[in-house]
């Protein structure tokens, strides 16, 4: 479904991703696990074109010089130099890292925001699911977005992304910074919406043992490279990556 | 009494004025200096429309709003989308652009006392004791209108609802698929429109001159600056604060006061409560 292959991002001489390949196929949950500044977040917003978007606006202000090279197959089509909105148009949805919810916005207002590729009935019936596999939402939908909790913050970051009708849905960092309680539903969640809405995703984390469970195929990332990659079962047998990512010492 | 309905009279107006200026920053961090330019410009297409084509009033208004709509977009597409992000930039590049048409038309020969556009509703009613023209209520019911429908499309509709994400946080909508070039645009192109429908409501009130381009910006602006820039509730809040401030300073102190306290309002703006009276720029506050 999605092929990315031979992806290097500099930020001017700085090399944030090194000749990074990762697949994701139809329905499959990919994991991508790293450290801080590994390049996860670079990863995704080169994927979904956000990195353009920075690199054309830093570009016009003579600020930092990114460069961009690699290539991105999505459904059999080149989409490297699309514009972000062009990728969204197709499918590609992104639910950043720190969830950059509009804060003066009701929760409402964000899902219909979030609306704005729907048509009238998919609107409806994205908001009414929604609302089903986070009634928690449905109770506060009426409050602003800056007066919710991190939990809340990231249920509605994650509705308002599936508002956009997507077809592969990036997930970066969704369990960062909330208690082991909500990232368990969310996790839970995450594995649903894959059944339920037949998409694929793509999530990030930074440790991968509350992840690893629904995860069907998983790459590693160290310093900006793919250092690793495999099935869950793979991963889980591989004594490097058990002490490193699981906290498991042997 | 006549405080009063002169005041609110006056609030409207610029609430009028301000309302395109704020849309545009708001939306898209774009500081349209050549907002006052395209409020007399707007008034001079009219006139050209209303009395060397020789057509209906109402039909030059909506040619020349159009007008206006299409000039604001082309100046966006092809002048400050060159320069977006760049702050001084946008405000040379804008400011150029205005005066370039203030100063272009004052060349063409549009200057003097002939330039005047007929009041949409001759003839004039009493309120309480005070004298009041039927033009001045219409602005106020225009005003108000404005006010409304504006709220209803930020809050009600698709693109409406966009506009409103992007004033918030730019990059969250770009990964939603709305595409904020085109949305600045919109933004630039209504916010155009908006400074030309002030100046085809307010300028039958005097003359068409080229001079109140420069005043319609400064007003506007000391508008923005105390509602607190990007916000439009905080906009029309500050015009009734500083419409009334004026029509006060008009009433005890003399006519000629009226931009001094316009001005006045920007200054103590700064220095109080710089992100203004219902602004979110904290680091600017915490930084003064």
């Amino acid at each position: 479904m999605l092929e990315a292959t031979g992806l290097m991002v500099f930020y001017e001489n700085m090399l944030a991703l090194n000749n990074v390949s990762i697949k994701c196929e139809d329905k499959q949950i990919v994991g991508v696990f790293g450290a801080n500044s590994a390049g996860k977040s670079t990863l995704m917003y080169t994927l979904s074109g956000i990195m353009e978007d920075i690199q054309k606006k830093e570009n016009m202000a003579g600020g930092e010089r990114i460069t961009v090279l690699g290539e991105i197959h999505y459904l059999g089509q080149d989409i490297m130099g699309l514009k972000p909105s062009k990728r969204a148009r197709r499918g590609v949805i992104l639910c950043p890292e720190r969830r950059r919810i509009f804060p003066e916005s009701s929760v409402l207002e964000n899902l219909r925001i979030g609306g704005y590729l729907a048509s009238p009935s998919q609107a409806k019936e994205s908001l009414a699911y929604v609302f089903r596999i986070f009634p928690a939402l449905k109770k506060i939908k009426k409050r602003e977005g800056g007066f919710l909790s991190g939990g809340e913050q990231q249920m509605l970051a994650i509705g308002r992304a599936l508002m956009a009708q997507p077809s592969l849905l990036l997930l970066d960092e969704p369990l960062l910074g909330l208690s082991p309680l909500i990232q368990v539903l969310l996790v839970r969640s995450i594995k649903e919406i894959r059944d339920e809405r037949r998409i694929s995703i793509i999530v990030t984390e930074q440790y991968a043992r509350p992840v690893l469970p629904i995860v069907d195929y998983a790459f590693i990332l160290e310093n900006g490279a793919a250092v690793l990659e495999g099935t869950r079962e793979e991963l889980l047998h591989n004594p490097d990556v058990r002490s490193a990512y699981f906290g498991v010492e042997e | 009494m006549d405080i009063l309905i002169y005041g609110i009279i006056n609030s409207i107006a610029l609430a009028l004025m301000a309302l395109g200026f704020a849309l545009v920053y708001g939306i898209s961090r774009v500081p349209n200096f050549a907002h006052g330019a395209l409020y007399v410009i707007t008034g001079f297409i009219t006139w050209s429309l209303l009395r060397t084509l020789g057509l209906n009033y109402l039909i030059s208004i909506v040619l020349a709003l159009i007008i206006i709509g299409v000039v604001s977009a082309l100046i966006y597409q092809f002048a400050l989308i060159r320069v977006r992000g760049m702050a001084i930039s946008e405000i040379i590049a804008s400011y150029a652009i205005g005066l370039a048409i203030l100063e272009g038309l004052r060349w063409g020969g549009f200057k003097g006392t002939t330039y005047t556009l007929p009041v949409f509703i001759e003839g004039t009613i009493n309120i309480g004791d005070v004298p009041v023209d039927l033009h001045r209520l219409l602005v106020v019911a225009i005003g108000g209108a404005v006010v409304i429908l504006l709220w209803l499309f930020t809050h009600y509709t698709r693109i409406g609802l966009a506009l409103r994400g992007m004033a918030q946080d730019e990059r969250a909508v770009l990964m939603l698929g709305i595409d904020s070039d085109i949305m600045a645009l919109v933004a630039m192109a209504a916010g155009g429109m908006l400074a030309g429908l002030a100046g085809i409501v307010l300028l039958p009130l005097g003359n068409i001159v080229v001079e109140k381009g420069y005043d319609v910006l400064i007003q506007a602006i000391a508008v923005c600056i105390v509602g607190g820039l990007g916000s439009w509730m905080g906009a029309v809040l500050a015009a009734f604060l500083i419409g009334f401030a004026q029509i006060l300073t008009t009433v005890y102190l003399g006519s000629h006061f009226q931009m001094v306290v316009a001005l006045l309002a920007i200054i103590l703006t700064l220095i109080l409560r710089p992100s203004g009276l219902f602004g979110k720029q904290k680091e600017l506050e915490e930084r003064v």
